[in-house]
């Protein structure tokens, strides 16, 4: 993109007094400046984010969704980079604009040139219209909707269309990778491959029947056709209102799958981390990064931060699984019952906040699929802000008061972790399953460092 | 005898959006650990108004503006005429967030068109337009609708009703001459943010904003509707064995030092 002159000058301003906040902030150990610097480059100009995500290379990647959208980035910048290519990212998960400014400020020089071949960005998902004209993304990945904070946001097809509106204006050789398994987002897909500016695009889900849920789970938001509004029928679900579906009424039905699941291996444990690995690699399929290198960086991958990140305390290992909404605790406990199957004296760690980047409201933990998780026995320790609601979702998962797994309460985290690590055998795994927030606290307390 | 407990569960999938199915679980677990027989029959969108007949008890909770629409205009005619006879016959019924609306005269959404209710409670609610903030937060309210009040407070052992919840609602709700408030306000909102009422009580019907969900945390809820419900059903005295509360009176205390108000 050519600049002129006077929008050079500009740029280079912001960039530097950017630039200054951050070296200040970290200076003096204020923060980890992730997102103020952004604040400010904005503010001395209106377009930075355009003027620097379209010096890059080929072009921004967004990952979009509401679970999934940290270990996705990841998962393709590790493969970018073991292809060598230079990326940028939002690692530290800041995806509201100033944060993604911020990102992008930190590899922008002095002079307000850009170096970098791929920008991998994670974006908010309610943020998603707001940016898409400035980025002029090369690549959309649609991992998923969920019902997420209630006191936050509000309705699923709202956002789905939103989305859709502002794809819709960018160019047609951009490509949207979408999941084929989720009906609202196969539709979107559906939607951007027609129209005025037709989009390129490409479907990842699941082929593999063996991993049908008995049942459609409780927290389900998109099981009506997206189409006529009739309810869908489904052959089969693997998580939430993912899977086989069709509708009974209209002609709207799943789009054929780009990429075949049991080809691939997956990062981390759990059916929503396989999710994930199969929107990276479609994604990274199509840019033509060849398998073997793919495959390498899967074998290889490190988790994010609390994202079923493994460490090691006091000669124990343990396990962060966070956990945000409904569909992402009843993923999480689904991958932990299917770990522990080998063992059983399990021990789980549930760590409930009612802090802002948690959600206030916590009622959505009854809308949690708990029952089978709590028969299936073992120890629970729960703690938290509001440790008591989470005991008491437990306690009524109970087929038989006297039966399922024994349940224990602890205020104080320090004390929470101290007795799950005591009664978690030497060859077990404690599973932590924490809120945002709370994954921040027990992180500190296992790593003893602040990570934000 | 095995005692038998129908509870119907009004538009299961349209209407549980901030988990208040916990008091549908709540109820059938109480009855059920104390060896009652319990069915939960859901009402929605594709059953005949007559199939509210059977039941013995019922819960609504709260939706999103569009899907709460569907609701409305599904109720409209025999199936609010069902639902009216039903409760004035006396049964008991839990209807939390977003569901007293539904019972009243009308709702006007945040976007959109005034949506009719079902008229039974004499109350009107009413979006203040998207921009205005909800009323989200903690709430904690006295129950004072006077005969519902006189008996919890016997199976309390002469203690006061007070409800410890969470509410978060974007509607106000006015309730009419003819409407007894369900309690008064000590922290949050309540009904409507001005006057200090929360909720309606009508018959045995109870209607609050207040989720969370309202019952796992106040569990007497609960008990008093299960006994009710059983009395009514088999013409005789019913006492439910106790069961052990321990968790839900921590939890209880525990919001309420954190709101620094005093038991």
């Amino acid at each position: 993109m050519q600049i002129n002159l006077l929008d050079r000058v500009r740029l280079g301003i912001a960039v530097f007094a950017a630039k200054t906040i951050t070296e200040t902030i970290r200076t003096f150990k204020l923060g980890a400046a992730s997102v103020l610097p952004g604040t400010i480059g904005k503010r001395l100009h209106p377009q930075i984010l355009a003027m620097l995500s379209q010096q890059i290379k080929h072009g921004v990647i967004i990952v979009a969704g509401t679970n999934g959208k940290t270990t996705t980035s990841l998962l393709l910048r590790d493969i970018l980079e073991k292809d060598g290519w230079k990326v940028v990212h939002n690692e530290a998960g800041a995806n509201l604009v100033n944060g993604l400014i911020t990102t992008l400020l930190e590899k922008t020089s002095l002079t307000g040139k850009l170096k970098a071949d791929f920008g991998i960005l994670e974006v908010d998902e309610n943020v998603i219209p707001l940016v898409i004209p400035q980025l002029k993304p090369k690549y959309v990945i649609a991992l998923n909707l969920f019902r997420d904070q209630l006191d936050r946001y509000g309705e699923v097809d709202t956002i789905t269309y939103r989305w859709g509106k502002a794809i819709a204006e960018l160019d047609c050789d951009t490509i949207l990778v979408t999941n084929g398994d989720d009906p609202a987002l196969a539709h979107l897909g559906q939607q951007l491959a027609t129209g005025d500016k037709p989009k390129q695009v490409k479907y990842f889900g699941l082929s593999e029947p063996e991993l049908y849920l008995d049942e459609i789970p409780h927290a389900v938001d998109s099981i009506y056709c997206p189409s006529c509004g009739t309810a869908l029928e489904y052959k089969g679900v693997y998580l939430s209102h993912q899977g086989d579906f069709d509708c009974p009424k209209c002609d709207f039905t799943k789009s054929k799958l780009s990429i075949d699941s049991k080809e691939w291996p997956q990062v981390l444990i759990g059916v929503y981390n396989k999710y994930n690995t199969l929107a990276a690699v479609t994604t990274m399929e199509s840019i033509g990064i060849s398998k073997p290198i793919i495959l390498n960086a899967i074998s290889n991958f490190q988790a994010a931060f609390g994202r079923s990140e493994e460490v090691m305390y006091k000669g124990k290992k343990v396990r962060i699984l966070l956990t945000k909404n409904p569909a992402s605790m009843n993923e999480t406990i689904r991958a932990i019952s299917q770990v522990n199957q080998a063992g059983s004296e399990s021990v789980s760690l549930m760590l409930l906040n009612d802090r802002t980047p948690d959600g206030t409201d916590v009622s959505w933990i009854w809308d949690v699929d708990t029952e089978k998780f709590v028969n299936a026995g073992g120890t629970i320790v729960v703690s938290g802000d509001r440790v008591y609601d989470m005991a008491l979702r437990l306690e009524y998962s109970k087929t038989d008061l006297n039966s399922g797994a024994n349940i224990i309460v602890k205020e104080d985290l320090k004390e929470a972790i101290d007795t799950a690590i005591k009664l978690t055998a030497p060859n077990q795994i404690l599973h932590i399953i924490p809120t945002y927030s709370a994954m921040l606290d027990v992180r500190e307390i296992l790593t003893g460092k602040k990570i934000l | 005898m095995t005692l038998e407990l129908k509870i119907g569960w009004l538009y299961p999938t349209l209407m549980s959006t901030y988990g208040d199915r916990g008091n549908v679980i709540a109820l059938q677990q109480r009855a059920q650990w104390r060896g009652i027989k319990v069915e939960v029959i859901p009402f929605d969108v594709n059953s005949h108004p007559d199939s509210i007949h059977q039941i013995d008890m019922m819960a609504g909770g709260g939706a999103q503006d569009r899907q709460q629409e569907i609701v409305m205009r599904d109720l409209a005619g025999a199936k609010a005429e069902a639902i009216k006879a039903k409760l004035d016959a006396g049964a008991p019924g839990v209807f939390t967030c977003g569901s007293p609306q539904l019972l009243g005269r009308f709702y006007e959404p945040g976007l959109g068109e005034r949506i009719e209710g079902m008229g039974i409670i004499d109350l009107e609610s009413k979006h203040p337009g998207i921009d205005v903030p909800r009323c989200t937060g903690n709430v904690v309210f006295e129950i004072t609708a006077k005969r519902l009040a006189a008996e919890l407070t016997e199976l309390l052992g002469g203690k006061k009703p007070i409800i410890v919840g969470f509410e978060n609602h974007g509607g106000r709700t006015y309730l009419g001459p003819n409407a007894e408030a369900l309690g008064t306000v000590i922290k949050g909102f309540g009904n409507n943010a001005t006057d200090g009422t929360e909720g309606a009580f009508y018959c045995n019907a109870i209607a609050t904003y207040s989720h969370g969900p309202l019952i796992p945390k106040n569990p007497f809820i609960a008990d008093w509707m299960i006994k009710t419900a059983l009395q009514d059903k088999y013409q005789t005295e019913i006492n439910l064995a106790p069961l052990d509360d321990s968790l839900a009176d921590r939890a209880r205390a525990a919001m309420l030092k954190r709101l620094e108000i005093s038991d």
